[in-house]
């Protein structure tokens, strides 16, 4: 599991975008999905920040912190290449936004902004989300199968037991 | 909809500043803190995810960027991602990490954890609100994870012994390894 965190500067005459677009896209499920139709993403978040204690900023920031499986560079090629629009809106408010694709100004614009360092911790950092997604599917089907064979006669069961498998070796 | 929330999961966002002549201590503690099961965190049963890092400067963006934005002291950023509701998050790391005094008390203004109360309210007075936050999983807690992946790997290794057996006996191992 990796942890991306990026925080960035957003241009004020376009705060108003993206605290109109993110609530937006909380109650439009097609857009929920479309976020999360990269297998490798756990949990994704954007928070913008419009001030810090102590600081007086020309800029409000846009917080990001994404987790996911394997390197970051993959994760920007899926993103460079899949969502390029998404992201021109998203960070493309910011100034000096390398717009994708290419997806190699974005890897390095990431490399520059990524926060470094600290202390990361996930609960289930060697399972892959996709892993995880499969075992919480295979268990909700599993348990439905355990309900039926307490049941069904041996040859009955055997049968359910191969659909089972069946149904659901893309999980196993 | 509460930007912080999707189905049980919580995102928790918080901005600390840290006082002067603290961060090099704090960063050097950060880096040195154990990882995996041994981290403090491994003790809270609802968090999924937990980031602490520190910034000491915001990065320029070049010439398209008019202004510069010049950091007065460096900050602290905390991070979780947890199931279920933030107070009893708190309440859980106020009482089981005690770790935190490690680096929220280098952060101006404390209170430490004595009063869990005035500690939630700290914490919550350095939260940002999210604007959007996503989950692939956003209904299962750290348990149910652990769970489904053992029973996933249960059935994996009864698949693999049950081949070839025939019904009756298929259903009496069924029944005892389950």
């Amino acid at each position: 599991m990796t942890g991306l965190t990026l925080f960035t500067p957003i241009r004020r005459q376009w705060v108003w975008m993206l605290a109109v677009g993110f609530p937006l896209t909380r109650h439009l499920p097609f857009m929920r999905r479309h976020i999360l139709q990269f297998n490798f993403i756990k949990f994704v978040r954007w928070t913008i920040v419009r001030e810090l204690d102590g600081e007086r900023l020309h800029y409000p920031y846009l917080f990001f912190e994404s987790n996911f499986d394997g390197p970051w560079q993959h994760y920007i090629d899926a993103f460079a290449y899949v969502i390029p629009t998404d992201i021109r809106v998203t960070w493309g408010r910011g100034p000096g936004f390398p717009a994708p694709p290419p997806a190699e100004p974005l890897k390095a614009w990431i490399a520059q902004n990524s926060m470094e360092g600290g202390t990361y911790y996930c609960a289930h950092a060697e399972d892959s989300t996709r892993m995880v997604k499969s075992a919480l599917v295979v268990r909700e089907r599993f348990d439905e199968l355990r309900r039926t064979a307490a049941v069904l006669g041996p040859e009955e069961f055997k049968a359910e037991w191969e659909r089972f498998l069946s149904e659901n070796q893309a999980h196993l | 909809m509460n930007g912080n929330r999707v189905g049980t999961a919580y995102a928790l966002t918080t901005f600390a500043r840290i006082l002067p002549g603290k961060a090099d201590e704090l960063e050097g503690y950060l880096g040195s803190m154990p990882k995996g099961p041994e981290s403090p965190f491994a003790r809270l049963g609802m968090l999924h995810i937990a980031r602490v890092q520190i910034f000491r400067a915001l990065v320029h963006q070049g010439p398209l960027q008019k202004h510069t934005d010049t950091l007065q002291n460096a900050h602290l950023v905390f991070t979780s991602t947890i199931d279920g509701d933030l107070d009893p998050y708190l309440n859980a790391l106020a009482e089981h990490v005690p770790e935190a005094d490690e680096w929220w008390g280098r952060c101006a203004g404390y209170p430490g954890r004595t009063d869990v109360a005035v500690f939630r309210a700290w914490v919550r007075d350095r939260q940002v609100d999210t604007g959007l936050f996503q989950s692939a999983i956003p209904t299962a807690s750290v348990g149910d994870v652990r769970e489904a992946l053992a029973l996933r790997e249960d059935v994996l290794d009864f698949a693999v012994a049950a081949q070839g057996l025939d019904a009756a006996t298929l259903q009496q191992r069924f029944r005892s390894t389950f």
